[in-house]
């Protein structure tokens, strides 16, 4: 009896801890990351909304990102976006040419302590409709899906591989694996309109095969 | 009078209902200005002003088309381009760089940003 009680105890225990860690990431988040982030949803409707975004949506933060790169990333951020977060805010005319220029820092320098609290509440974020387990990561032609997404659809007219470069408008692919949940990225691919319906990113007419083989390219890069 | 006066609250309520079906439909659908549609999805290739010098096109084997030539866009017809921004490059046998934005934009439009981009170029598509 008493072996069951102190077991009882411990789980509520453990139960609390959890629950306080949130409650301080939760506190954290707001003081510190919603000043920039959208903490909550739907996401902006309009272009002129968009264009008043200064750090990406954080709403559905626990169906995008991969909860140890989010924990290490708020300790010290790195640029994910050349151009910005939007990119035509961060951009001006040199001559005939366009530029990127004085492109925003994200300035969250959070202790590991801190780090692991506002992680651990934003991954409680997420969106439901999202399907998990959909992507099947395993063997795959590397050759294949090179094939697909730099030669059929053009995915480095806008995003950089770190081997091959590619576009600076939107996130490069640098890391991009350790970053996001492989199951976000195949539903952004396959409707980007359903997490960002003002987003800049066109809509490929690509198959379950084809996204499969994209995802698992990109969940290699780490 | 009984029958008579469900007979008015359901048509009241019908008549509410598309109201307001109406309405959200309205919302849902709302049209962007065609220089907002340029500024966040062709801006990032074909540049600021619009000459095919944007942020992207250093890393783009075809350079993007120039929309203030009216030497160059004068040659496509309204249909063409039409085509080109709603189905992709490829749809109209120019480069797979140009992706396809109909899934973004709606029809209408699209055909509000053809008539943006005959303003760039002040020009007309071949007769």
């Amino acid at each position: 009896m008493n072996r069951f009680l102190l077991i009882c105890s411990m789980m509520i225990a453990v139960a609390f801890a959890g629950t306080a860690q949130a409650a301080d990431g939760k506190a954290i988040a707001s003081k510190q990351c919603a000043s920039c982030h959208k903490l909550k949803g739907p996401a902006v409707k309009t272009i002129a909304e968009v264009l008043k975004r200064k750090a990406p949506d954080l709403f559905y933060a626990g169906s995008k990102f991969n909860a140890p790169w989010l924990e290490a990333y708020i300790q010290s951020p790195t640029t994910i976006r050349p151009g910005g977060t939007v990119y035509i805010n961060n951009i001006t005319l040199e001559g005939d040419t366009d530029v990127v220029k004085n492109v925003p820092k994200c300035a969250s320098k959070l202790s590991a302590g801190d780090a692991k609290a506002v992680a651990g509440y934003l991954m409680t974020l997420k969106d439901k409709s999202m399907k998990s387990g959909v992507v099947k990561l395993g063997k795959f032609s590397k050759a294949k899906a090179k094939l697909l997404m730099y030669k059929k659809n053009a995915c480095n007219a806008c995003h950089t591989d770190p081997k091959k470069g590619g576009g600076i408008s939107c996130p490069t692919f640098e890391g991009i694996g350790a970053r996001l949940n492989p199951d976000w990225m195949y539903s952004f691919i396959k409707d980007p309109k359903h997490w960002d319906p003002k987003v800049w990113m066109a809509k490929d007419d690509l198959d379950d095969t084809s996204i499969q083989l994209i995802v698992n390219y990109l969940a290699k890069q780490k | 009078m009984y029958v008579k006066n469900i007979s008015k609250k359901l048509v009241i309520g019908l008549l509410f209902g598309a109201v307001l079906l109406v309405g959200t439909s309205a919302i849902a659908e709302a049209q962007e200005k065609a220089v907002d549609n340029y500024k966040l999805m062709c801006v990032q290739c074909h540049g600021l002003a619009g000459t095919g010098k944007g942020i992207n096109a250093p890393a783009l084997a075809v350079q993007p088309r120039n929309h203030t030539s009216a030497k160059d866009m004068s040659t496509l017809s309204d249909d063409n381009v039409f085509k080109a921004i709603k189905e992709g490059g490829i749809a109209v046998g120019k480069s797979n760089q140009m992706p396809a934005f109909g899934a973004l934009m709606s029809d209408a439009e699209v055909k509000d940003l053809v008539k943006h981009l005959r303003g760039m170029c002040k020009c007309k598509g071949p007769a």
